[in-house]
C-alpha cells in the first residue's frame, strides 16, 4: 500500500515536470505576446523528432541535443511572431479580435508543422533506448531517464523564473505581459520582448520534447494530446502565472498518475473532468490574477 | 527643444487634433490645458510616439522624431507619465522604478537615480518592497512620476499629474514639478487644474476641439478674458 503510494507520487512527479515546463513556455506565449498558440504541441514533436533523428543517425547524445533543440526551436517562434503574429497585431482592430485571429493562426501553423514533419519522418512511432534501466527508490520503481527528465524541468523552470525577476529583460517582460503600451513608454521593444517570449515559449516545449522522446515513444501527430494537457494545465494554474503553470504541472502529473494507476485509461478523462470542474468553480486558476 | 508644425492626428477615421504647432523651449514649463476631449492626451500620445500623426511634423534637439517607436523617442530624452500613472501593479516599488530606467544609458546609472528619487518622494522609499498595487492613489501617482524621471530625461510630458489627488497632495505635486525645473528638465504639463498650473508653468497653450485656442505666457492668461471666463470661473 505504501509502496503504490510512493510509486503514485514519484510517477506524478516525474510526469508533471514534463507538464509543468511545457505549461509554462505556453503561458509565456499567451500571457505576453497574446497568442493562444494551438500549435504548441508541434514544438514538442519537433523537439522530440530532432533528439532522435540526432540520437538514431549520429549517435549523438540526448542531452547534449538540448544545445540543438534550444537554439532551432528559438529561431522558429521567434521569427513566426516577427513576422506572421506581429503583422496579424498590427492590423487587428482589437485586443480580442488579435486574440481570435492569432489562435486561429496558429492552428494552421500546427498543421504546417505537423506535415511537414509527416512528410520528413513518416508518421510511423519511434522510440529510442537510453538511460532505460530501472531505479528502486522505497520499493518503487521507475526509469532513470525520467528521473533526469524531472531534474531537467525542475532546474529549467527555476532558471527561468530567477530570469524573470532579477534581469532586465525579465523585468522587461513582465511589464509588457501586464501593460504593452506603457512598457513601450518606458523604452521597451515591445515586438522584440514579444518575439522574445514567444521563441522562449517554443524552446520549452522542444526541450520538454527531448526529454520526453528519452522515455515515450514519438509520433508525428502527438503534439495536439500534449496541447490539451498543456492548457488544462495553464488554466489549472492560473492564464499569465507562470509560477502557477510551474506548480499546475506537477499537480495534474499526480492526479494523472493516481487515476492511472487504478485505471489508465482514465487518466486523460480525469484531467478533462478537472478542466470543467475549474472552469466552474475557479476560472482564474490557482494563482491567476 | 521641442518643435511642433502643422500636427493633424487622427484616431481612426475621426481627426483628433487640427492644425496644432507649439514649441516648447530649453527650461520651460508649458502647460497645455483645454476641457475633457480636448486633445491634450492626444497630443502627449502623438509626441512619444504610441499615435503617430497623418501630416505635420514634431522634431526634438533639431531631430524629427514622429515616425519614431515610443522606444526610440525614450532613449533620445523624453519621458512621459501617462494619465492616471499606469503603474506596474504586478511589480514592486523599487521594480516600478527599475523599468523607468529601462533604456540602455539611464539603466547603468539607475541605482543613483532611485535614490535621488526617494530624496524627492521618501514614501516611496518606505514602500519599496511592496507591490504596486498596495499603494494608495496619490502614492501610485507619486511612483508614475518618480518612474518617469528615472530615464533622466531632457524633456517630461506630464499626463495630468494632480488627476484624483488630495489638494494636500496636488501642492506636492506642483513642488515637485517646479523644484524638476530648477534641475534643468524641461516639462510639458496637461492638467485640468487651471490655476495651479498657470501659476507654476510659463507659457500655455488651451486646446478646444483638438485646435489651439489661445497661446501665450501664463501671467497674460490668467488676466486674459477669455480664459477667465472660460477656465477659471471667473
Amino acid at each position: 500500500m505504501l509502496v503504490s503510494a510512493l510509486n503514485i507520487v514519484i510517477n506524478g512527479l516525474l510526469l508533471g515536470g514534463l507538464y509543468a515546463l511545457v505549461a509554462m513556455g505556453l503561458n509565456l506565449q499567451y500571457g505576453v505576446a497574446r497568442v493562444l498558440n494551438i500549435a504548441h504541441g508541434e514544438f514538442i514533436m519537433l523537439g522530440a523528432f530532432i533528439t532522435w533523428a540526432m540520437y538514431t543517425k549520429f549517435g549523438i547524445n540526448p542531452l547534449l541535443s538540448i544545445v540543438i533543440v534550444g537554439p532551432i526551436v528559438f529561431i522558429i517562434g521567434f521569427i513566426i511572431q516577427r513576422t506572421l503574429f506581429t503583422s496579424l497585431r498590427t492590423s487587428a482592430p482589437s485586443q480580442p479580435a488579435f486574440e481570435g485571429s492569432s489562435m486561429l493562426a496558429s492552428f494552421g501553423l500546427l498543421f504546417i508543422i505537423q506535415n511537414v514533419a509527416l512528410i520528413i519522418w513518416g508518421g510511423d512511432m519511434r522510440a529510442y533506448s537510453y538511460y532505460n534501466f530501472g531505479i528502486n527508490l522505497g520499493g518503487a520503481v521507475f526509469a532513470a531517464n525520467r528521473l533526469i527528465a524531472l531534474i531537467f524541468a525542475v532546474v529549467i523552470g527555476i532558471a527561468f523564473y530567477i530570469f524573470l525577476v532579477r534581469t532586465r529583460i525579465g523585468k522587461a517582460i513582465r511589464a509588457a505581459a501586464e501593460d504593452p503600451t506603457t512598457a513601450g513608454i518606458m523604452g521597451v521593444n515591445i515586438n522584440l520582448v514579444l518575439a522574445l517570449c514567444f521563441g522562449l515559449g517554443a524552446v520549452m516545449a522542444g526541450l520538454a520534447g527531448v526529454f520526453l522522446s528519452m522515455c515515450f515513444p514519438i509520433y508525428p501527430v502527438m503534439g495536439l494530446e500534449y496541447l490539451i494537457i498543456t492548457l488544462i494545465v495553464v488554466v489549472l494554474g492560473g492564464l499569465g502565472s507562470i509560477p502557477g503553470s510551474f506548480i499546475g504541472g506537477f499537480i495534474l502529473g499526480l492526479i494523472g498518475s493516481a487515476v492511472s494507476s487504478w485505471q489508465p485509461s482514465l487518466a486523460l478523462a480525469a484531467y478533462y473532468f478537472i478542466f470543467m470542474l475549474l472552469l466552474i468553480i475557479r476560472p482564474k486558476g490557482i494563482l491567476g490574477k | 527643444m521641442l518643435d511642433i508644425n502643422h500636427l493633424d492626428t487622427f484616431y481612426g477615421k475621426a481627426q483628433a487634433l487640427w492644425n496644432i504647432s507649439l514649441s516648447v523651449d530649453k527650461g520651460e514649463i508649458v502647460a497645455l490645458v483645454g476641457s475633457n476631449g480636448a486633445g491634450k492626451t492626444t497630443l502627449l500620445n502623438t509626441i512619444c510616439g504610441l499615435l503617430h500623426p497623418a501630416s505635420g511634423s514634431i522634431s526634438f534637439l533639431g531631430e524629427r522624431i514622429d515616425g519614431l517607436t515610443p522606444h526610440a523617442i525614450v532613449e533620445l530624452g523624453i519621458s512621459h507619465v501617462p494619465e492616471g500613472g499606469r503603474v506596474f501593479t504586478s511589480m514592486t516599488v523599487r521594480e516600478n522604478l527599475e523599468m523607468g530606467a529601462y533604456t540602455y544609458h539611464a539603466w547603468k546609472r539607475k541605482d543613483e537615480t532611485i535614490k535621488q528619487v526617494y530624496q524627492v518622494f521618501p514614501v516611496l522609499k518606505e514602500r519599496e518592497r511592496q507591490l504596486a498595487r498596495t499603494l494608495s492613489g496619490g502614492e501610485q501617482q507619486m511612483l508614475a512620476v518618480g518612474r518617469g524621471l528615472m530615464s533622466r530625461p531632457k524633456l517630461c510630458l506630464f499626463d495630468e499629474p494632480s488627476y484624483g489627488l488630495s489638494p494636500i497632495l496636488v501642492a506636492e505635486v506642483f513642488r515637485v514639478i517646479k523644484s524638476l525645473r530648477e534641475q534643468g528638465i524641461t516639462i510639458l504639463l496637461v492638467e485640468q487644474n487651471v490655476r495651479q498650473t498657470l501659476e507654476v508653468a510659463d507659457r500655455a497653450c488651451v486646446l478646444e476641439n483638438g485646435r489651439v485656442e489661445v497661446e501665450g505666457a501664463c501671467d497674460r492668461l490668467l488676466t486674459s478674458d477669455y480664459v477667465r471666463k472660460a477656465y477659471l470661473g471667473l
